[in-house]
Order: structure tokens, then sequence, then C-alpha cells
């Protein structure tokens, strides 16, 4: 029962010719159209508008969705391709369009109700609306479910107040996932989900984040103050909420690690590109052996980190039980995502120090996916509970 | 307006390629395919008149081995509505001409208003089959063109000609045909657009029907040309520094190893 083959092994791999067909698309559009401008989009600290809403028209923004809700009605492993193409080009970019994807349409395309699938996530999945999701708080991070963001009941509505921390999209969402306390006895028990308008008075944006890396991307705080929020905007039954949030990290997670092997491979393909052109000692680095075995390593691992992305998508397709799965992927992929960075400025030399080069915005970049949707100790956490059959992981 | 627009299947264009070992052919195994680029600028082009005039239909025709049917599902994709695949045994080695004659039938049984092909395959650069299909079919062609849109009509809306923009040596040529007729790309207004992913669900839900290339009346036989050899081009010797002495030395040796070396001045 607890084995680390937590999957009936399928060895095919090959994918659909929807997916090859998906795979080229993001490939195409990333090279040609982000990657050009993903060292701008770092220096500037903003993901153009414009390119969001491209990512809108070619489906990227609800891929996943069914077709009957404006979305393209693939797969997860579609979206794990989408992700790793995107974020190969340009991490912040990826982001945005991760956190749209699998922390906001994916709820509500679960759990929303007609009406709420009709009204928000038609217009989320064709991307003429972003979405963010409101987790985090100034004091909760890891230990979600203590959160302090509250809940009260008033006839047909529900009022809400608190502070949301760390909100990526947060700044320009049109709808936000946002989670609060209505119960605190209950503690996790307690927690309510609401998909929130733009514009809802008392509903404001706070300050923007400034970061290590993913710079294009917004990091917001979001105060809500006496947020009058009508009973259909709850998302899933009262006291469900946390299972939402659990539910939508499974998800968001095995995105995370798709950005994570996207980011490595921007590591390799640029450390190769690089070790083949800088010469030292009469050769080519590349003719290093000690630069090889950096290579075949970077390799080797992105290679089963991809597995093991791919392995969770195609569980949370089949509908099988993923949370460890998804752990798994992130855990592993965000680690070789980080010694690839560390590896690529190393091959750089004194370049991969300086913002000229690629290199350095990778290693910037990498950190991140270690630490949001989950740390790897917590990542470290549900793989261990779920092993040692303790079901309240 | 129905349009038929011509694709072939060519390696992808970041691909290098390599002579088989029969050395007539080239190394299929490591090949990313792809539709040839100035018959996806083609595809384009069709498309481009199908987003101004909604009621344009687009029907997009491959005569070719079986794999060619990936380069009809990405036209699909891409927004074409229909696809025709013309393949079989018959169909891996015909010519230009065999491959124009082809498609010749499948024109006549389509009856498009126009048909569009790429000025020339990125693989052969021949640049044959539009030309040897305009021929087959008696019908009139423009060649190397980068716009087409009807004729501006009369009141009552009757369409009788096509308007085809050439570039030319700083400017451009408008031609004016009546009738159906056979047009060349040589590139499209906008780059070719990314299939959606709408669009390749759409298009997966599509059949593409096959024809039997011999059942058109072509067989393998009927090639008249054949490849004897192929021959990478020589591997590029390593270029000269000159570096000894001054500024007017260096160009005065330049000159000598141009002339006398190279040749070329
Ligand atoms: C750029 C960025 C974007 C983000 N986007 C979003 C977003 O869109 N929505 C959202 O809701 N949140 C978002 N977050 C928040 C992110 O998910 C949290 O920062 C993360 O979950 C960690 O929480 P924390 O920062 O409170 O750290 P803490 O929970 O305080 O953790 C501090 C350290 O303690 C460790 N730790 C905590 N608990 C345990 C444990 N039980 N066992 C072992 N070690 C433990 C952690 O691993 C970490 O090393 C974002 C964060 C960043 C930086």
């Amino acid at each position: 029962m607890a084995t680390t083959v937590a999957a009936e092994a399928k060895f095919d791999l090959t994918l659909t010719e929807e997916q090859q067909l998906v795979q080229r698309t993001a490939r195409e559009w990333s090279r040609d159209r982000l990657l050009p401008i993903a060292a701008e989009i770092d220096e500037q600290g903003a993901v153009p508008r414009a390119l969001v809403r491209e990512m809108g028209q070619l489906g990227f923004m609800g891929i996943d969705v069914p077709e009957r809700w404006g979305g393209a009605g693939l797969d997860m492993v579609s979206y794990v391709l989408v992700m790793e193409e995107v974020n190969r080009a340009c991490a912040s970019t990826g982001v945005v369009l991760g956190s749209h994807v699998s922390l906001a349409t994916a709820p509500l395309a679960r759990y929303g109700t007609d009406a709420q699938k009709e009204r928000s996530l038609i217009r989320l999945a064709k991307g003429e609306w972003l979405g963010c999701f409101a987790l985090s708080e100034p004091a909760s991070g890891s230990d979600a479910a203590s959160m302090r963001a509250t809940a009260r009941r008033d006839g047909e509505a529900w009022v809400l107040n608190g502070t949301k921390n760390f909100i990526t999209n947060g700044a320009f969402a049109d709808l936000t996932v946002v989670f609060a306390q209505a119960d605190p006895e209950k503690r996790h028990k307690g927690i309510v989900a609401f998909a929130v308008e733009k514009g809802a008075p008392g509903f404001t944006v706070g300050k923007l984040e400034k970061k290590l890396g993913i710079r294009g991307s917004d990091t917001a705080q979001l105060h809500f103050t006496d947020v009058r929020v009508p009973d259909d905007q709850r998302l899933g039954a009262v006291g469900e909420g946390f299972a939402v949030a659990l539910w939508t990290l499974d998800g968001g997670r095995i995105g995370i690690a798709a950005q994570a092997v996207g980011i490595a491979r921007a590591c390799l393909e640029d450390s190769l590109a690089y070790a083949k052109e800088r010469h030292a000692f009469g050769q080519r680095i590349a003719d290093f052996q000690a630069i090889q075995a950096k290579l075949a390593d970077m390799a080797t691992e992105i290679d089963a980190a991809r597995l093991l992305v791919w392995r969770a998508a195609s569980m949370r397709d089949r509908g099988e039980r993923h949370s460890a799965a998804a752990a798994t992927a992130k855990l592993f992929a965000s680690d070789v995502a980080v010694r690839a960075a560390r590896e690529c400025v190393q091959i750089f030399g004194g370049y991969g120090y300086l913002q000229d080069y690629p290199a350095e915005r990778h290693y910037r970049d990498a950190k991140i996916t270690e630490i949001y949707e989950g740390t790897s100790e917590i990542m470290q956490l549900v793989i261990a509970k779920e092993m040692l059959g303790d079901a309240s992981a | 307006m129905k349009l038929l627009v011509c694709v072939k299947q060519t390696p992808d264009s970041t691909v290098r390629v390599k002579v088989a070992g029969d050395g007539r052919s080239i190394d299929a195994s490591q090949i990313t395919w792809a539709i040839s680029p100035y018959d996806e600028y083609a595809v384009e082009l069709a498309l481009e008149r199908k987003d101004a005039d909604p009621s344009t239909t687009v029907a997009v025709v491959t005569v070719g081995p079986t794999r060619s049917r990936d380069a009809l599902r990405q036209a699909l994709a891409m927004g074409c509505d229909e696809a025709i695949l013309v393949t079989g045994a018959a169909a891996e080695s015909l010519d230009g001409l065999a491959v124009a004659r082809a498609l010749a039938k499948v024109v006549e049984e389509a009856k498009p208003a126009l048909v569009l092909c790429g000025r020339q395959a990125s693989d052969d650069d021949q640049g044959l089959v539009g030309q040897a299909l305009a021929e087959t079919l008696g019908w009139p062609h423009v060649s190397t063109i980068t716009k087409f849109r009807p004729a501006d009509a009369g009141p009552a809306g009757s369409v009788d000609g096509i308007d085809v923009w050439r570039e030319v040596e700083g400017g451009h040529e408008v031609w004016r045909t009546s009738g159906p007729v056979v047009l060349t790309v040589q590139k499209s207004e906008k780059e070719p657009r990314y299939p959606s992913l709408p669009g390749i669900m759409k298009a997966k839900k599509k059949e593409i029907p096959e024809k039997d290339a011999s059942s058109l009346g072509v067989d393998a036989g009927g090639a008249k040309l054949e490849i004897v050899k192929m021959e990478p081009p020589p591997a590029r010797g390593g270029g000269k520094i000159v570096k000894d002495g001054d500024m007017k030395q260096t160009a005065a040796e330049l000159v000598r190893l141009l002339r006398e070396e190279a040749k070329i001045l």
C-alpha cells in the first residue's frame, strides 16, 4: 500500500495527436513571442497585458475548461505541456498563466454552480478575465487553515474581513477565489471559499511586493473590509472551503512542477549553447568532461522530473488520487530547477552573474518553485503522510 | 467562395537534414515534419480571406505518404474547414508533374473558385507543382502573390473576378483574373497563425477522407524524374584572419587574397 510507486505503471508515454499539436503551438508561440522579450519583462517588472490577451486567444487561459464553458476542453497533460513551454521562455508569464488556470478556473469548473460558470468561468476561460487565488495571509502560509480572515453570514450575503498576502495576479485580477473562516471552532472545517469580483466595495489592492525573481508577475496584498459577498458567490458548501483549497493546490502543484521543468530546460538549453561557443585552454568548454558531466546530469534530472509531472497530470486526468504524486513531482522538479540554475550560472562563469545573460534570471526565477503552492518541506510532509497512512495530510 | 490550398509536408525548418545510406534520399528517422513554409503562407492567406468573409470555405489537400495527415490536421487546427489526403503506395514516390496531375483530379471534383499553392516546397525547392497544376487544368495562374481578394463587385455583389497582388521591385503589380485560377503564394499579409487550442479540438472532430493516389489515375511508374544522387554541401573550410602589419598592409593583403585565392575580385 504505502509504496513510492503510487500509480499502476503505464509506460506508453506517446502524446495524442492533439497533445502534440498543443505542444507545438505553445512551443512556437513561446519561442517567437515570449523568449525575445523575457529579459525585458523581468527588468520592467510586468508581463504585457497584450501577451495575456494572446494567450487567451490561443486558448491557453481555458485549456482544461470544458468547451461548454468557453474553454478548449483539453486535459491536465496538455496543460503541463503548455506550462513547460511557456516557462521555458519566461517564468513570469508562466506563473500568470499557471495561477489563472490551475488556481482560479479549476476550482470554478469543479465547484462552481452553472450560474457562476455562466457568469465567470466563460470569461476566465476565454482570457477576458484574469483570475487569482487568495489563501495565504501575513501570518499564515504553510499553515493555511489557521487563517484569520473571517466570513460572517448576514441574511443572503456574507461579510468578509481580513488581509490576504502574496497574491499572484492579485493587482489586476477580475475574479478572486478567496478563503475565509466562518466558524473558528470547527477549524479547517469552518472555512468557506468565495469567488469575489473586482470592484466589490471594501475590497482593495494593497502593496505590491518586490521580489527576487518572477518579477514580471505581480504579487499583491489584498484587503477585505466589510466586503458584502452574496451567497451565490460562495464556491462549494459552507465548511468545504479548505477541501476546495487542497484540491485546487493539488492541481496547482503539478503546474508549478511543470514550471520548474520549463525553467530547468531553459538552463540546460542556454548552457548547451554557451558551452559550444565559449573557449578556454584552446578548446570549447563543452569539450571539458567536467562541463559535460554537468550537462548530462541536468538532462537526466529534467527527464526524470518531466516524467513525474506527466504521471501526476495523467493521474489527475483519470480521476485517481494524486495528492502525493503531485507533491512528489513538485518536490523533485523544483529541486532540479534550482540545481540546474546553479549549474547554468556556473557554466556561464562570470557572465552567468551578469544581467546581460539569461543565466542570472533563471537563477532568481528557479527558487520560487520550492516555495509557493506549498514549500518543499510541506511537500515532504504530504508524501510522508500518504506513506504512513495518515489521512489527515 | 470555396478555396482549395495544396500543401506539402516537409522537414521542419529547424531540422538538420542528413542524406540517407542509399545516397539518394534523406534520412527520415529523426525528422520533425511540418507544413512547408510557403504552403503555410498559402493557408494563412486563405484563412485571412475567410476572416474577411466568413462564407468562404477553405479546403486543404496534400499528396504524400500517410504521415502527411499531420500536416492536414495542423491546417484544420489553424482554421481550414476540410482536408483531403491523397496517399497510398503510389503517392510515396511521385515527381512534381505526377503530383500536379493527382491534384488536378481533386480540383475537378472539389470545384473550388481558386487554388492556392506555396511558390515552392522547402525540401526540393522545385517550384513546379503550382504551374503544372494550372497547365493540367487548363487554368490561368499567377505566381508569387502576396494578397488576393474578389474584384470590387457591382452593387448586386456578384463577383466575377479576383484581384491579385504581386510584389515587384519597388512596388506591387495588381492583376485581375476572371474565372478559376491557380495562385502560388510568396507570403501572407500576416505571419501564419498558430493553431489555437480550441482550433485543435475542433480539428480533432473532423474526418480526413483518404483517396488512393492510384484511383486518381496516377501510378508511381509514371514519374518522369528520378533522383540519382544527393550530396550534402561540402564542409566549410576554416576562415582566414588577415592581421599582420598595419592597416594599409592588411588591406593590400586582403585584396590580394580575394583576387588570387578566392578569385572574387
Ligand atoms: C511570489 C509568490 C507568489 C505567491 N502567490 C500566492 C498566491 O497566488 N496565492 C496564495 O494564497 N499564496 C501565494 N503565495 C504564498 C505562498 O504559497 C507561501 O509563501 C508559502 O506557502 C509559504 O508560506 P509562508 O511564506 O507563510 O511560510 P511559512 O509557512 O511561515 O514557512 C516558513 C518555513 O517553515 C517551514 N515550515 C512551515 N511549516 C512546516 C512544517 N509543518 N514542517 C516543516 N517545515 C515547515 C516552511 O517550509 C518554510 O521553510 C506566494 C508566495 C510568493 C513568494
